[in-house]
């Protein structure tokens, strides 16, 4: 139909009308594209002076020895300083020490929380907001909190611990168990998180497979093992690599605890604080800007490594 | 017929189970906001801790918060984030929404790579740009201000993928009613597409101002300045200064900072909470 009308329209006059309609579509075309460029600018200036310059400057800045004023360039000798330095090395030791155990306890114990508030009938909602309460709190705040509860003497953990005749460890007072202390207040207070986003991801599925294997004769911890968690590989991968990074970012629990060096004895100092030490008390810029990069690749590395291992799972 | 009596009774009895289980454990979550309370109104707590700890402390009083309170520099670093916070989160919440909507209903060059850009942010964080945004906002006089905390986050990936998303699922039809009646793009977007984005446009405000009111790192490094301190770093330097002295007054210090976010929080859960579990359930 429409075809056929075109076919009778075509002739001299028609064409050249048809001609200058075309022309001024392309106009618009490229007038309106204009308009699309400036719905970006405000993000795009953004992402140009405090993301893309800082991260190139920071790339420059860590081949110079500077302390913001002068600048001498020094090659790699930067890279080679942080590599070869036993507090840096340090701080990577605790950054992972203290997500690897903050992510294997609270992913899975977020779950089955998840999964428990997911199955009760009653009080779903006031499980939701007593849980998820911790996360809300400014993890300064919680530290502030947590250096009173961790208490060696006068805490309430080692209250409840002598009360259950168990042994009270001293926690954060000393260097060989300040890391327990640091991954207990991330456990606190990371998991309303994880419970949230796994309530969230189990609701999603589908209930027509519960249904299918309740006609099967599955029972209630079968279906948990055979349907929820296989249909959760991607919410755990979610987890697993937001949660890293956030890991390998710690700082402002750290640094309220035990100061910029981590103190006691630099057992909770964090690569993020080895960097602000560095940095913002010593202002070694070259030197901390080379360990930043140091963190960025590390961050890089692993979190290809989580996708990786993530996805074969799925 | 028994079989089932028994299966039932099963069920209800591992019901009170799980019930039970998450009311312990919700009680040990909750324990160390109860036992902040009960120290922060004990006066002898800055001499010695009462220990046993105890749900009602002996003798209440509100001598700590008579202090918190007179001191006045936590009021202060109130304003200081509340000034901070409002407008960080302004900017960011509309430069996310133009760009959202641009990646979602435009059509122009480059579109892919530059919300693949986008995207790439999401992954920097923020110790690599720390020093170089140090410089920058001291080469321009601007350190010790407020804004180096307000600027930067006016890019913020996750913000525009969630808007982009929410963009996504509004019909285009609106649009082309919209453009035969002669509206331009921006008429199209104030008029048809923002009035629309009420709710993505909280769940924005939502995550922007918790980000926003708790970040540390950054505001440590550029404001030197006491007077100008937000309140996350105004508690970390009394915290660092008294360590586990003063027990009494910084529970009522730690108190009163969370409490306005505990009441909002515990006003708006609902949304809180969608929110929260949307960046989860969208960024996977």
């Amino acid at each position: 139909m429409a075809k056929d009308s075109l076919d009778i329209n075509v002739g001299p006059g028609a064409k050249s009308h048809a001609n200058r309609d075309v022309q001024s579509i392309k106009q618009k075309k490229r007038k309106s594209q204009l308009t699309w460029y400036i719905f970006l600018i405000p993000s795009f200036l953004g992402i140009l002076l405090f993301m893309a310059y800082p991260i190139f400057e920071s790339l420059r800045l860590s081949f110079y020895q500077s302390n913001g004023t002068i600048e001498n360039f020094t090659g790699l000798d930067n890279f080679k300083t942080v590599l070869t330095s036993g507090p840096f090395w340090n701080s990577v030791w605790n950054t992972f020490f203290i997500g690897i155990f903050q992510i294997i306890i609270t992913i899975p114990l977020g779950f089955i929380f998840a999964s428990l508030i997911n199955s009760t009938p009653k009080g779903q909602n006031f499980f939701k907001v007593i849980y998820f309460l911790p996360n809300v709190t400014s993890i300064v705040a919680a530290a502030m909190i947590f250096a009173f509860v961790l208490h060696p003497e006068m805490g309430i953990v080692n209250y409840l611990l002598d009360a259950a005749g168990l042994p009270t460890p001293s926690w954060l007072s000393e260097p060989s168990t300040a890391k327990w202390g640091v991954i207990l207040l991330a456990v606190w207070h990371w998991i309303g998180f994880v419970i949230i986003i796994c309530l969230a991801n189990l609701q999603a599925i589908s209930p027509e497979m519960y249904e299918a294997a309740k006609i099967d004769g599955a029972s209630g911890l079968q279906q948990w093992l055979f349907i929820t968690i296989p249909n959760m590989a991607g919410t755990f991968a979610f987890l697993l690599i937001t949660g890293w990074i956030g890991a390998m970012q710690r700082f402002n629990e750290v640094y309220v605890l035990g100061g910029p060096n981590g103190s006691p004895a630099r057992s909770i100092q964090t690569m993020g604080a080895f960097i602000y030490e560095r940095g913002f008390t010593g202002f070694e810029f070259g030197i901390a800007s080379a360990a930043t990069y140091i963190m960025f690749v590390i961050i890089l590395i692993f979190t290809f490594l989580n996708l990786k291992i993530s996805n074969m799972k799925l | 017929m028994k079989t089932t009596m028994s299966h039932k009774k099963m069920e209800r009895i591992s019901t009170w189970f799980k019930f039970i289980i998450l009311l312990v454990f919700g009680a040990l979550l909750i324990a160390p906001f109860v036992w902040m309370i009960s120290v922060g109104f004990d006066k002898t707590a800055n001499v010695t801790m009462p220990f046993p700890p105890k749900l009602i402390p002996e003798q209440i009083s509100g001598f700590n918060y008579g202090i918190v309170f007179e001191n006045g520099r936590l009021i202060q670093s109130y304003m200081n984030s509340a000034i901070v916070t409002v407008s960080s989160v302004l900017i960011s919440v509309s430069a996310s929404l133009m760009a959202g909507y641009a990646f979602s209903k435009g059509t122009f060059k480059g579109k892919k790579f530059l919300f693949i850009l986008v995207l790439c942010t999401l992954m920097i964080p923020m110790e690599p740009r720390l020093i170089p945004l140090y410089k920058l906002f001291n080469s321009v006089d601007l350190l010790n201000t407020f804004w180096p905390l307000i600027l930067p986050p006016i890019i913020n990936g996750m913000l525009i993928f969630l808007c982009k998303q929410f963009f996504d699922q509004l019909p285009d039809t609106l649009r082309e009613a919209a453009q035969i009646d002669g509206a331009g793009e921006f008429k199209i977007f104030f008029k048809v597409y923002f009035p629309l984005s009420g709710p993505i446009a909280a769940t924005m405000v939502i995550l922007a101002f918790i980000w926003s009111w708790n970040d540390f790192m950054w505001p440590l490094v550029v404001l030197n300045d006491q007077e100008l301190h937000t309140v996350p770093l105004y508690l970390a330097s009394f915290s660092l200064e008294n360590g586990t002295s003063l027990g009494g007054l910084t529970m009522a210090l730690a108190t009163v900072s969370i409490l306005p976010i505990v009441v909002v929080y515990l006003f708006l859960q609902r949304y809180i909470i969608q929110s929260i579990a949307l960046s989860g359930v969208k960024g996977e």
